[in-house]
Parts: C-alpha cells; sequence; structure tokens
C-alpha cells in the first residue's frame, strides 16, 4: 500500500470508530434486543437464579410433579455455619460443638434423622421432643428464596436437594432472573389493538404532515418569489424561526397558544366561548395541533429547498412566458412547477423517514394523548422502552418496535444511495490516482 | 415581474397563516417582561419578576440556573468541537486521498447521513448503561457528536472538494508531505466550512432535548432544554406561563444572537435540512 493509503485510513479512523460504536452497534443490538424479554426488571447485564412463591406457583402451573416441588420448598437439612450458630445461640455452644465435631457438613433427607442425630449427642441438653424438632428445623434448608449468583452453583444446590434430572431445566428457566432470548415480542405485539392503533395514528400523521408540508412550502417559496424582496425576506425570515428555536421553547409557544388560559380561550371567552385547554380536548383539535407544529417546522425547509430551486430557473424562460401572455397560474403550473419535480420528491421521501421516526414535538405537546389518540408508532417505542408512568422499562419489546423504524430507515437511506449522482462523488484523487 | 399580478390575496393568506407564528413569538417576548390583567391579553406593567430563577432558587430539585446553563454550554462546546475535529480529518479523507474501499465509505458516509438516528435510542441508551457512561455529561456529547458527525463529515467533504487541485499539487511538487499539505496548504482554504461545522454543531447541541433527557436524566447532568421541559411538563395546571417563557427566552439568547449575526450561512446549512 502506498503511504498515502495509510494517511487516508489514519484520517478516517476516528470518525470509524465512532461510527461502529454509535451507529453499526446499535443498528445490530436493536435487533437482537427485540429478540429478548430484556427490561427493568431483568436488568440490561444478566440476573441470578431464584426461586420465590410464584415462581414456584409458575411451576406448579407448568405441570412439575408435586413431589419435585416439595422438595425445592424441603430440600433438606444441612449441617452448615449458619445453622450451627443458630443452634449455638438457642440451646448452648457445647452442644453447637459437639454437633459440629460429629455431623459438620452433612446433610440429613429427613427431619427425623436431625432428631436423631441430636438425641444422640453425648451432652444432651435438649430433653424434649418439642425442642428437639425446633432444633432440627434450624438446619432446615429450602431453595426458595435462596439467591444464587451463578449456574453452576444453582444447579449443585439442586442437585444437593436431589431434584429430578429432567425437571431441572424448567426450574432454572423459571429461577432465572435475567434476560432471556425469545421470539415472543412480535407475536405479542401483533396480538396488541393498541399496535394497530398506533400504525394507524402513524399514518394520519405521516399523511396530513406531510401534505402541509409539501403544500404550504411550495406556497411559501412561490410566494416569496413573486413578492417584492422587502417583504419575502420578513416572511423568510418569520417561517425560519421555528426551525431555528430549541424544540422545547417552540412547545412552551404552542401549549401557551392552546392552554385554557391561553391566547385562543383568553380571545374566544369574549364571545362567550368557555375557556378550556384547545390542544387536548378533542382528538380532532390534538391532531390539528399536531399535524401544525410540525407542519409549521417543516414547511420552512420546503421553503428553503423550492426557493432555491425556482431561482434556479432561467429568467428567460419566465419572461418569455410573460411576453406570450401566461398568466401568474399558468406561469407557475407550466414553467415553476415541472421545474421542481425533484426538490419535491427529494423533500417528500425525507420528511416521510423523518415524521415517520420523529417523536419529540409530541412528546412534549400532547405525549400522545388525550387517551393515546396521537401516540404515534416512535412515541409507542419511547414510551414501551425508555420512559413509562408503571416503571417497568420493556426495553426488549420497545426495540421490537423501534427495529420495524430501523428497518424502514435503512431501507430508505439505501434507497436515497441509488438517487444519488454516485459515480460524480467517487471521483478519483488525483495525486495518487 | 410585477405587472400581471396583484400581490394583496397573497400577502393576506401568508398573514392568516403567519399569524399564529407572529401572535405566538411576540407574546413570547411581551409576556417575559410585562404582568397582565388575567383574563385579558392586556399587558399592565413592566416586571421582571419572571426572571426570578436567575437569582432566587425555584425549589424545584434542579441544582440552580447557571449549573445547568454551564452543562448546556459545556454540551454544545464539546460537541461541536469533537465533530469538527473529526469531520476536518474524515472529511478530507474521503475528498482527496486515495485508500482501499473510499466508495464503499463515501456511500456509507450518504446512508448514514440520511438514516433517521432517533430510532436507535433505546440501543445506544442500553449501550450506554454497559459502558457506564448513562447519566453523564460524558456520555450525551459522545453520543451527540456520534450522531451529528455524518452531517459534519458531508459539509466538510463538500468544501474540501472546491479547494482547486493545483493548490496541493504545488506543495507537493515542493517537497511537502501530503500531511503538510493539508495541514498548511488546504486548512486555510476550507476555514468557511469548519465554522459552518463549529456554529451548526454547536446550535444543534445547545438545542438538543431528547438525548439529554433519555441518556441523561439526572439532576447533574441537566441541561437547559430538560431544565425547561421538566418545568413545563411537570407545571400540571397551575402551569405559569410568564416563568416558561423568560426561561425560554434565556435559553434561546444565544441562538437567536448566533441567528442574526449568520443568517444566510444558516439558511444554506438547513436547507440541507436535518430537522423534519
Amino acid at each position: 500500500m502506498q503511504r498515502s493509503s495509510w494517511l487516508g485510513l489514519a484520517f478516517l479512523s476516528p470518525a470509524l470508530v465512532v461510527v461502529l460504536l454509535f451507529f453499526l452497534i446499535p443498528v445490530v443490538l436493536t435487533g437482537f434486543f427485540a429478540f429478548t424479554n430484556m427490561s427493568t426488571a431483568t436488568g440490561v447485564k444478566g440476573g441470578a437464579y431464584v426461586l420465590n412463591t410464584s415462581g414456584l406457583r409458575a411451576l406448579a402451573d407448568a405441570g412439575l410433579p408435586k413431589s419435585t416441588l416439595e422438595q425445592i420448598e424441603g430440600a433438606g437439612y444441612r449441617v452448615d455455619a449458619k445453622g450451627l450458630e443458630a443452634l449455638a445461640a438457642d440451646f448452648g455452644q457445647p452442644v453447637a460443638d459437639e454437633f459440629a465435631s460429629l455431623h459438620d457438613g452433612e446433610v440429613f433427607s429427613k427431619r427425623r434423622d436431625v432428631e436423631r442425630a441430636l438425641k444422640d449427642l453425648r451432652s444432651n441438653p435438649i430433653r424434649k421432643t418439642r425442642d428437639r424438632k425446633i432444633a432440627a428445623d434450624l438446619f432446615k434448608r429450602s431453595l426458595l428464596n435462596e439467591r444464587f449468583d451463578t449456574l453452576p452453583g444453582f444447579e449443585a444446590a439442586l442437585e444437593e436437594a436431589g431434584i429430578p434430572d429432567a425437571d431441572r431445566p424448567l426450574i432454572t428457566q423459571v429461577a432465572y432472573t435475567g434476560w432471556v432470548w425469545t421470539t415472543e415480542n412480535f407475536g405479542f405485539l401483533m396480538s396488541l389493538d393498541s399496535t394497530w392503533q398506533y400504525a394507524k395514528n402513524t399514518i394520519i400523521y405521516v399523511v396530513f404532515t406531510l401534505s402541509f408540508n409539501v403544500l404550504f412550502g411550495l406556497f411559501l417559496a412561490i410566494a416569496t418569489f413573486y413578492l417584492p424582496s422587502g417583504q419575502a425576506a420578513t416572511f423568510r425570515a418569520i417561517w425560519f424561526l421555528p426551525r431555528i428555536l430549541p424544540p422545547v421553547l417552540y412547545i412552551v409557544m404552542w401549549r401557551w397558544f392552546t392552554w385554557d388560559t391561553g391566547f385562543i380561550s383568553t380571545v374566544l371567552s369574549g364571545f362567550g366561548v368557555s375557556p378550556r385547554n384547545w390542544m387536548l380536548d378533542t382528538e380532532l383539535h390534538a391532531w390539528t395541533t399536531i399535524v401544525l407544529i410540525n407542519g409549521f417546522v417543516g414547511a420552512s425547509m420546503g421553503m428553503i429547498v423550492f426557493s432555491s430551486a425556482i431561482r434556479a430557473i432561467p429568467s428567460s424562460m419566465l419572461y418569455a412566458s410573460e411576453v406570450d401572455g401566461a398568466s401568474r397560474l399558468q406561469q407557475i403550473w407550466h414553467i415553476i412547477l415541472p421545474q421542481l419535480r425533484w426538490p419535491i420528491l427529494f423533500i417528500t421521501s425525507y420528511q416521510t423517514m423523518s415524521l415517520l421516526t420523529s417523536f419529540e414535538y409530541i412528546y412534549l405537546a400532547t405525549d400522545g394523548g388525550p387517551g393515546g389518540a396521537t401516540e404515534v408508532w416512535a412515541l409507542a417505542a419511547f414510551h414501551t422502552a425508555l420512559n413509562n408512568y408503571g416503571g417497568n422499562l420493556q426495553y426488549g419489546l420497545g426495540a421490537t418496535y423501534a427495529l420495524l423504524l430501523v428497518i424502514i430507515g435503512l431501507a430508505a437511506s439505501l434507497a436515497y444511495l441509488r438517487l444519488f449522482n454516485f459515480r460524480n462523488l467517487i471521483q478519483k484523487p488525483r495525486i495518487e490516482g | 415581474m410585477q405587472s400581471n399580478f396583484r400581490n394583496w390575496p397573497v400577502l393576506l393568506v401568508l398573514f392568516v397563516f403567519s399569524a399564529p407564528l407572529l401572535i405566538m413569538l411576540t407574546f413570547l417576548l411581551v409576556d417575559a417582561f410585562t404582568t397582565k390583567v388575567p383574563g385579558t391579553m392586556i399587558p399592565n406593567g413592566l416586571t421582571f419578576h419572571h426572571f426570578r430563577f436567575l437569582w432566587t432558587d425555584l425549589d424545584d430539585g434542579s441544582w440552580g440556573i447557571w449549573g445547568v446553563t454551564l452543562n448546556t454550554f459545556n454540551f454544545a462546546l464539546f460537541t461541536s468541537l469533537s465533530v469538527s475535529a473529526i469531520s476536518l480529518t474524515a472529511g478530507y479523507a474521503l475528498s482527496r486521498l486515495a485508500f482501499p474501499a473510499r466508495g464503499f465509505f463515501l456511500g456509507s458516509l450518504i446512508v448514514l447521513h440520511a438514516f433517521p438516528t432517533v430510532t436507535l435510542i433505546i440501543a445506544i441508551f442500553l449501550i450506554l448503561q454497559l459502558l457506564g457512561l448513562y447519566n453523564t455529561l460524558i456520555g450525551v456529547i459522545v453520543v451527540k457528536a456520534a450522531l451529528e458527525l455524518p452531517f459534519g463529515i458531508w459539509v466538510m467533504k463538500g468544501f474540501y472538494d472546491t479547494v482547486p487541485w493545483e493548490i496541493e499539487m504545488a506543495g507537493v511538487q515542493d517537497g511537502a508531505s501530503r500531511f503538510t499539505v493539508w495541514w498548511q496548504l488546504v486548512l486555510p482554504q476550507v476555514q468557511p466550512g469548519l465554522m459552518a461545522i463549529l456554529i451548526f454543531s454547536f446550535l444543534s447541541g445547545w438545542s438538543e432535548f431528547i438525548l439529554p433527557m433519555v441518556l441523561a436524566p439526572g439532576t447533574e447532568a441537566q441541561v437547559l432544554s430538560t431544565y425547561l421541559a421538566t418545568m413545563l411538563l411537570d407545571g400540571g395546571t397551575q402551569a405559569d406561563f410568564n416563568l416558561f417563557k423568560a426561561v425560554g427566552l434565556f435559553y434561546a439568547l444565544p441562538v437567536i444572537i448566533i441567528y442574526l449575526v449568520f443568517q444566510n450561512k444558516l439558511m444554506n446549512i438547513y436547507g440541507g435540512g436535518t430537522k423534519g
């Protein structure tokens, strides 16, 4: 390789590392996470093995034999430090010491055996049978609510408790608190009515906002093209502001505008209309506001792109049409619009993409309300995985929602590559050739 | 071209549609500095009471507006510096240097540029948790810089493309290494591009909301966007919009100043479009 190859790769490497970490890996991981049941409850880094009562119930429902269940609950009697300590506390150190010297580390499967061992102690201060029963119970070890950090530890415990081999995989599976691979997310989402509602909401959102963006962007571009330059510049500046202002401030203004003490309410109360929250009182109002909020930002992008495309039209064409007696509308229809075909296609495809995936404005404005009426797909993914009232964030399920968007995004971006004049881009460097 | 055309119907339509924006912007300024008779829109007195968050503690659990502002500044500044530094080298490599699989990298750049990065937020959230960068400002800076990067490289490559080859060829002819040529001859030519990326990514970082909210929800890494959003969303029915607007104005001040200074340049960059 030439030396400049190394320089090129060295120059590119910081970007490659960043792209790998925060684009490629996340894309792949979204795919992986979609096949897990990862959530706040399971954690991200893996888990431990715990059998609790609800786990036991699940095992019973799964048809585990009753004998095995009992074995889990009463996994035998083990003479260990913990039990000996308790024995010393209740019945004196000498008893515990002697019992330890005879039976330390031993495991008894029945309580009667423990009682007999206790009875056989030379210093025999536990006279009453009832006391011996209590003493024996100090050594009772159950798998229930016992926490094992590793799989071998848990398996060893199952082995000691004498649980049949056939039942172990199921028990291990139930006891595991970490996340596991699963394909159930997809079926589960398909079975939810709300999923279809999100899809419907997304279509409404994209279709209406996009129409507003493109049509109004066109109107703005054409209007400011014909207006005297002073007026045109003023309107361009006004319409550019929503794009430049921080989104949170932009939504503050909209919320004030529609609030029950805000502009619309105050003005209309002069006409006897009772004050209300004009953004959230009905679904229609919520949708109107959402479309306008996004549309006012989106239209400015259309305006900028279309304006520069119109300015690129040779003015001789426009003059010629005027000499031939074309009206303004004819001029727009026959000369300007045909020239804008590609910019319109670009804006349409670009904004479809960004509308499908963005949820920032909706989250800040309605947060999907009222009653989930404006909950779009991207917002649902965000709510499921990162921000819900229940507190149990379901990363796996959220990633399943997001996966669809990632796939659409990848497909669209690849399509974008084909639309580009790529050959022009990869002109060979001229020094090394 | 004004002869066969009457302006006023168009102006009227434009005005009607611009009215909400004009009203919102006007009252953003008016309400932040005035008091009003309740139930009307008419101001009846000047006040700086709405800006009290600058000198008193609002008792809202945040660690004070100045700490939050410093965070926001650091976030925007370091994002902007990292994006510029990496774009400066990567853009040059893609524009001028010959190396294996260059076409592939260029294609990937376009794909990345078009790709809607917000869909990756769940995976990035989990990655930051695994890396231990969750809930830190550094974590958000790294992610924001990464997501801005394709745009930065794209713009920078465009600027490098306009530099005449003759400059570099002359440098190489005189015995300079490719690195020296880049450092001493080409970099001065692309300063406008560097400025553009610095400004643009600074603004973008300053305005960013989703990333800090998801990746650093704690108090210590709070930035102005999450500060204002928390106020706005937790306000309940007793929302004090005058306060929100004052905070908002304070928050947007650098953006507005930069916008006024660099208006024309910014319009061209935003034409490429990164917002819906």
